[in-house]
């Protein structure tokens, strides 16, 4: 199997595959695999390029000639909006000698000029002007087959735009299976949808992208202790009678997983705390099962695999708490190393002032200076910090070296009642954690090196 | 050159980096207006024919006096991890320039500001550089900071988070 691998897996066998698959089976993983160079590489080769990844929201490219750059993990892509409102996307590099396009994070371009011999490319990545092409070039240079490289894969749901690598990737829909039930609720519960506030925060944390991805799909258990002090502050409700477990965590197909807090009466302000002007057009566009699950919910928090996450909470630094939807992207930069790229967006028929107020409660909330963020960006250089050493990366787990996922295993069963789709498991429990595992593993060790040559890529 | 408003901005600005060096924080809301209005808005790269690169739709910091207190008392609650155990943390700041305000009881000043930050044995330390545009009021005698805005230099930060105020 490894051994038609292009990257170096110089050391990794068969056997600490098949020790790492022994452990899953028991709910363990072992700690090595977190933050090991080699499985990094494998990640790189086996999962990002094949996988649907999170590029922009279509807010953020509004008119004709409207572009914004993102990466997908290490590919610099541009995305411009043409005259026929279609948004394209191509590798945001020249096609001559590969310089690094458009330096710019957003703006409006007629063309994209490289300044380094002054190449010109149109919304449609076409080549339209070749600097003295006239009388440098002849017949050896086509034109056409010179055009931008375009993004093997573009796709969109409700506003959300993602990209793929891979040609022959199963369709976005598909790839998102289930979870499109639940973008609906957080995405197409009004006739206008969301829209992005101002641009993504990044910055840089100590990290590693499955642990980061991991935190916000899988693990509300730890809100208890990390964002204790946002509780006792008020900046993060607390109702009487609330308890985070009271609510489900649903494992849906390809490691995405949705994780809903819900009180089991209508709360004081219901639909997490949205303008009451709101909620009709709430009942009209969900259906009367996802209306009444958005009604009774305090929190929405999940993610779509490998690296986008979701919340929509209810916080507030002033002492009245507002709903806003925070999505964010984990770009690896390394295995110790992540990117956050995170964006905040509100209901775009929201209330001016509402909308002030819901963009603040999430710069106190999440975010670089976010309360909550604060402390999640804490925990997570600490594992990072522990994952060095030679005990943590004994790959014959010698050293008892394994994170625990036993919560709930074997145990907890999905509840039947529940009305979404998915497997949803009452209360706290590891389901979607050993899930994402699952689909990393099975992409990790899929024997794709001859398919992956016959698209030459 | 208002030599005594130049020094005496200059000592509250040094003093304000001391009690947020120290961890300080509720000395800190003392320097405070209650009607501050406090902003780190955030920078992007973007074409000169774009106009300005500073993004105020979205912020790093977008506070108020209450707000700004809020943040503060978590602070010293037990489970702010991120405040214990403490960071080491300097606000250097420098290119001090203090402007008579419009009344005798108000003034402006602008100056850089770089914040360095080290935690626990992590090798690297946290870094923000960015320049301020402060207003102060006389308050009861004392000079208040009535408004900051940073605007920080990069578009992507390199500081895990900002526990920190700027
Ligand atoms: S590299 Fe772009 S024009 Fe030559
Ligand atoms: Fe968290």
């Amino acid at each position: 199997m490894l051994s038609d691998c292009k990257g170096a897996t110089a050391t990794i066998t068969e056997d600490h595959f098949r020790k790492i698959r022994e452990a899953m089976d028991q709910a363990l993983l072992p700690q090595w695999v977190l933050t090991d160079p080699e499985i990094y590489a494998l990640e790189h080769e086996k999962i990002f390029p094949r996988t649907w990844q999170f590029l922009a929201h279509e807010s953020e490219l509004k008119n004709p000639g409207d572009f914004v750059t993102r990466w997908m993990v290490d590919d610099p892509v541009l995305l411009v909006k043409g005259e026929d409102g279609v948004i394209r996307a191509f590798l945001n590099s020249c096609t001559h000698r590969g310089t690094y396009l458009c330096a710019a994070d957003s703006g409006n371009r007629r063309t994209f000029t490289c300044p380094y011999h002054g190449w010109t490319f149109n919304w449609h990545g076409d080549l339209v002007g070749v600097a003295l092409g006239n009388t440098l070039y002849g017949a050896e240079l086509d034109r056409s087959a010179m055009g931008l490289r375009p993004l093997p894969r573009l796709e969109s749901v409700y506003g959300m735009i993602f990209g793929n690598l891979d040609p022959h990737a199963m369709s976005l829909r598909e790839y998102l299976g289930d979870m499109l039930w639940y973008f609906e609720i957080l995405l197409k519960r009004t006739a206008e949808g969301m829209e992005v506030i101002g641009v993504p925060h990044r910055w840089v944390v100590e990290a590693n992208w499955k642990l980061t991805y991991e935190n916000f799909t899988g693990d509300p258990y730890h809100v208890q202790s990390t964002h204790r002090s946002t509780v006792e502050l008020g900046i993060t409700p607390h109702r009487a009678g609330e308890d985070g477990r009271m609510g489900h965590q649903i494992v849906l197909t390809h490691g995405h997983g949705v994780n809903i807090t819900q009180l089991t009466y209508v709360p004081p302000h219901p639909y997490q705390h949205t303008p009451e002007s709101l909620w009709p057009l709430f009942e009209q566009s969900l259906s009367p099962v996802q209306a009444r699950l958005l009604k009774h919910a305090s929190v929405l928090v999940g993610g779509v695999f490998p690296t986008l996450s979701f919340v929509s909470p209810q916080h507030g630094t002033e002492g009245e708490v507002f709903n806003y939807l925070n999505f964010r992207v984990w770009r690896p930069l390394g295995p110790y190393k992540v990117e956050i790229w995170s964006w905040c967006l509100i209901d775009k028929e929201a209330p001016s002032d509402y909308k002030q107020q819901a963009y603040r409660a999430y710069v106190g909330s999440f975010g670089p200076s976010g309360t909550l963020e604060q402390d999640d960006t804490e925990m997570w250089s600490r594992v990072v910090q522990a994952s060095r050493g030679h005990m943590v990366r004994n790959k014959n787990l010698a050293y008892n070296n394994f994170a625990n996922y036993l919560m709930g295993y074997g145990r907890v069963e999905p509840d039947p009642t529940f009305p979404g789709p998915g497997q949803a498991y009452p209360g706290f429990v590891d389901a979607v954690s050993r899930s994402i595992h699952q689909y990393w593993f099975e992409l990790l060790t899929a024997d794709n090196a001859a398919e992956v040559m016959s698209h030459e890529l | 050159m208002n030599y005594e408003l130049q020094l005496d901005i200059t000592r509250f600005l040094y003093c304000e980096a001391q009690l947020l060096d120290h961890h300080q924080y509720l000395e800190w809301l003392d320097l405070l207006s209650k009607d501050l209005r406090y902003r780190v808005p955030v920078r992007v790269t973007r074409e000169r024919k774009e106009g300005s690169d500073v993004v105020y739709e979205m912020t790093y910091f977008d506070e108020t006096y209450a707000s700004l207190e809020r943040r503060v008392r978590r602070l010293y609650v037990k489970s702010a991890w991120v405040a214990d155990p403490p960071p080491r943390q300097h606000h250097l700041v420098t290119n001090i320039l203090v402007e008579p305000g419009d009344t005798p009881d108000t003034c402006r000043a602008s100056s850089v500001v770089l914040v360095l930050r080290s935690r626990g044995s992590v090798e690297e330390l946290d870094r923000i550089v960015g320049e301020r545009e402060d207003t102060f009021r006389r308050e009861e005698g004392q000079w208040k900071l009535l408004s900051r805005d940073v605007r920080v230099d990069e578009a992507v930060l390199h500081a895990i988070n900002l526990s920190m105020f700027l």
